[in-house]
């Protein structure tokens, strides 16, 4: 079990904060040669922050980095990890789709490449020999955006492969970091990327998979590595593991989190009907939300979920789908904003930035977009009925700010979403439709938006939250319905709405998937 | 008064003490030929198209998109003014509508590509341009025609209150009318979310692509009021009239929006803009400098512009 080799990585006590947070704290980490090592953790576990630390997009607070037991300066200077035999496989893959396989694998190769000259006849036999050697069929000259999900991603991992051997400066086959490759690609595509990954680590490549897929994760590493809360709860030889005891390391022996939400009691009103509803990723999925009740939605990533709140308010189109609210019967596939709106839908969502706020408006612009030509009829603009409308707002929501004369840019994200709740509330919706409505929110916000919402259920409006924090769905959701692959797998609610059983819903083995 | 408040007001009002000045210094070298009544009327006056072509581009600018096909909207509906006022006779009642609705076409067909076929404004708008201009060169022969019914004249150039041709009325008149658009209705903000948040705007429900096609539609249609007026004012149509202008007015409407409401296309610093700029080229003339000093001004300012606002926006994240 003992590899006597030099690892081809050793992390020793990574430490890294933003802002007082510690996103990880003495992290160590060893990857053997020809081994296929996974990583493994929740949203935030601080994952993310080792890889970007390992491509040289975050410096370090403290720690050390050996590659093949020589020590590596950090910060890594952006654009040389490659250098020292390290490449990246992001989940969007880096590829330019209008350009051809050809022109994206040799992209960027400018040590072997002659920036005055390049051969293309060299270069595409080049690349057929090396797509026959990793035995791929991929045609040099076809375009990316004609390639298949998987074809993609066989094509950037080769060309991650190939990156690292042509700079194996000491001799060695180099490591490819592969960050949630799968969760877009259908199962049989799944088994096709782990082929491939086995015959890359054959040559003596290592690998480093990250995935929030525990089945995934015990098919193909050889050990696994888990972090919680910025630290590194254990390494695992993967066969000699139970998927339990995995879980159990991810998700962490819970403490209960105050759960704040109120029972759900009778309310007056129409229950809502989601029927038949498809979109990119969810294929006939039904729900239905009682008034004052809290609908958690969650999932892995790729699962679905998030997409629900954007079809139900017309933000993106459904395939197919209907909404019934009382006597009101809705086809998704024709819904737009507009409809939504004055069916007393609102959608909150998960991009402040771009789809929340326009950022350099001032906060009365923002506030006030909805009502006009609504409550506020006719042409005339009164402006100072406007600021005073929304400095209302920015009092009962406790928006801290200025003047609602400020653009909107200058608040704090906590500040900017309960703008962004005032702007939607004020119109009495009957459904809110909610997207990761904390994300990169302090507690102290994240606190207030929560009560905001329980308010809003104690008033007899239905809300549906799609979020990634099970911390979250503990706290507020009446009930859960856990997305895995377009599908609800689960549903949760009452008292067994817990951080952990929502953790087990979401990482159980999922029928979908075989195991090779 | 808050020092912040403060360097807010002189931000808004800065291109006026600017104006002022310039004023001042040419006043200074040459007082009895630039600071007459005769030669700032002569600029109200010849300069109100320029004001009205930039006053067009506000309104685009506004929803985030380019009209470069505005100052050969100008050219050809002066052309089509001219040929059926001289040659075939046509009274102005009837010819006013036509140009009109010939410049709210070409706003439709602006709009309709771009939305449609999901083209960049600047290229559908600079295509649909020149292919304008051949078209004028065509129906023309390339000739300036003359011989517009006087009537024209007399409503635009001739016709005077305080000294100042009818013509500069018009133009504050229809900035006062965008003015009021963009401050007190609601159109004037869905063109403002449409602009500077399309996805918030969408998402609440504005229309997004009906205003960007009105807003073409706009912008056609005052070019061709522009047209009118530039007949008008010369009493001819010229083929290359509008040619000169599409720069001046980029320049006078990124420079506008440093002023009055700094970091918004606005009407009055439109206006404003222009008028600072052809007071320059203007003192500029009367001080013996040649044609040459027009683009080095021109071109010159437009840069400026875009420099300052970046500038202002870049002050804003930096105080985040």
């Amino acid at each position: 079990m003992i590899n006597a080799t030099i690892p081809r990585l050793a992390i020793k006590g990574l430490t890294k904060s933003f802002g007082g947070v510690r996103a990880l704290s003495r992290a160590d980490l060893t990857v053997h040669p020809a081994e296929i090592h996974g990583l493994l953790g929740k949203n935030g576990s601080g994952k993310s922050t080792l890889i970007k630390i390992l491509s040289g997009y975050h410096a370090p607070d403290e720690g050390a980095l050996e590659i093949d037991g020589r020590s590596v300066p950090l910060p890594m200077p952006a654009g040389k990890s490659e250098m020292h035999g390290l490449a990246f496989v992001h989940q969007n893959l880096g590829l330019l789709a209008d350009a051809t396989v050809l022109e994206n694998l040799i992209a960027g190769d400018h040590e072997r490449l002659n920036p005055w000259r390049i051969n293309w006849r060299a270069e595409a036999a080049r690349a057929r020999a090396l797509f026959d050697e990793n035995h791929l069929s991929l045609d040099p000259g076809a375009v990316v955006a004609d390639l298949s999900p998987v074809k993609r991603a066989q094509l950037a991992i080769v060309r991650a492969a190939d990156r690292v051997r042509a700079h194996q400066s000491h001799g060695s086959a180099g490591l490819l970091v592969l960050d949630e490759p799968t969760p877009f690609l259908p199962m049989d595509d799944v088994s096709e990327l782990f082929a491939m990954m086995r015959r890359l680590t054959a040559r003596g490549v290592a690998i480093i998979f990250v995935s929030h897929d525990i089945d995934e994760v015990m098919e193909v590493t050889d050990r696994a590595t888990v972090l919680r809360d910025g630290h590194v709860i254990g390494s695992f030889v993967t066969a000699e593991t139970a998927r339990g005891q995995i879980v159990e390391a991810i998700v962490g022996r819970s403490m209960t989190t105050d759960r704040i939400v109120p029972a759900l009691a009778p309310a007056s009103g129409f229950t809502i009907r989601v029927e038949s509803l498809s979109g990119q990723t969810v294929r006939d999925v039904e729900m239905s939300v009682a008034p004052g009740e809290i609908l958690g939605l969650t999932g892995l990533i790729g699962s679905g979920y998030d997409e629900v709140p954007y079809l139900l308010s017309g933000a993106s189109p459904a395939r197919s789908g209907q909404l019934a609210m009382g006597d009101a019967r809705h086809d998704l596939t024709r819904m737009t904003p507009t409809i939504a709106i004055d069916a007393a839908i609102a959608l909150i969502p998960a991009d402040r930035q771009k789809a929340g706020l326009a950022l350099d408006l001032t906060l009365t612009e923002n506030v006030t977009l909805p009502l006009l030509g609504r409550r506020l009829s006719g042409a005339l603009i009164n402006h100072r009925l406007l600021a005073r409308e929304t400095a209302a707002i920015m009092t009962r929501f406790a928006v801290k700010a200025e003047a609602p004369g400020q653009t909107a840019s200058e608040l704090s994200g906590g500040n900017q979403q309960k703008l962004v709740l005032g702007k939607w509330l004020q119109l009495g919706p009957r459904l809110v439709l909610l997207d990761e409505p904390t994300q990169g929110i302090d507690v102290g916000a994240r606190r207030e938006i929560y009560e905001r919402i329980i308010e809003l259920c104690a008033a007899g409006a239905s809300v549906i939250c799609a979020t990634s924090e099970f911390e979250q769905l503990e706290m507020i959701a009446h009930r859960v319905l856990v997305f895995d692959r377009g599908r609800i797998k689960a549903e949760l609610s009452g008292s067994n709405v817990t951080k952990s059983a929502i953790a087990e819903a979401c990482y159980q083995e999922s029928g979908f998937h075989a195991t090779v | 008064m808050r020092l912040s408040e403060l360097s807010y007001q002189a931000e808004r009002f800065g291109l006026v003490v600017v104006w002022i000045a310039v004023i001042a210094v040419f006043g200074a070298m040459r007082p009895d030929t630039f600071l007459t009544w005769s030669n700032f009327s002569t600029i109200f006056g010849s300069e109100a198209v320029l004001v009205i072509v930039t006053l067009g581009l506000v309104i685009p600018l506004t929803a985030g998109d380019f009209d470069l096909s505005i100052a050969q909207t100008l050219t050809f509906t002066s052309m089509l003014t001219a040929i059926m006022s001289a040659k075939m006779g046509i009274p102005l009642v009837f010819i006013i509508p036509v140009v009109l609705a010939v410049g709210a076409l070409i706003g439709v067909v602006n709009g309709t590509i771009t939305l449609y076929f999901r083209v960049h404004s600047l290229i559908v708008t600079l295509g649909v341009g020149t292919f304008l201009h051949g078209v004028t060169l065509w129906v023309s022969d390339s000739q300036t025609i003359g011989g517009v019914s006087s009537a024209l004249m007399q409503y635009v150039i001739i016709q005077r209150f305080f000294g100042i041709p009818i013509s500069f009325y018009y133009a504050i008149g229809l900035a006062a009318v965008i003015w009021y658009v963009l401050e007190f209705t609601s159109f004037g903000q869905q063109l403002l979310f449409t602009g500077r948040g399309r996805e918030v705007g969408r998402l609440t429900g504005v229309a997004v692509g009906r205003v960007r096609l009105l807003s073409f539609v706009a912008s056609g249609m005052i070019g061709a009021i522009a047209g009118l007026l530039y007949t008008g004012t010369t009493g001819s149509a010229n083929p290359s009239s509008g040619t000169m202008l599409l720069l001046p007015a980029f320049a006078a409407a990124f420079l506008g929006a440093t002023c009055i409401k700094p970091g918004r296309f606005n009407a009055w610093g439109s206006v404003i803009a222009v008028y600072f700029l052809v007071t320059g080229i203007n003192g500029l003339s009367v001080l013996g400098f040649r044609t040459f000093v027009q683009d080095l001004f021109y071109g010159g300012a437009l840069i400026v512009a875009v420099m300052v606002s970046q500038l202002i926006s870049g002050r804003k994240e930096r105080t985040l």
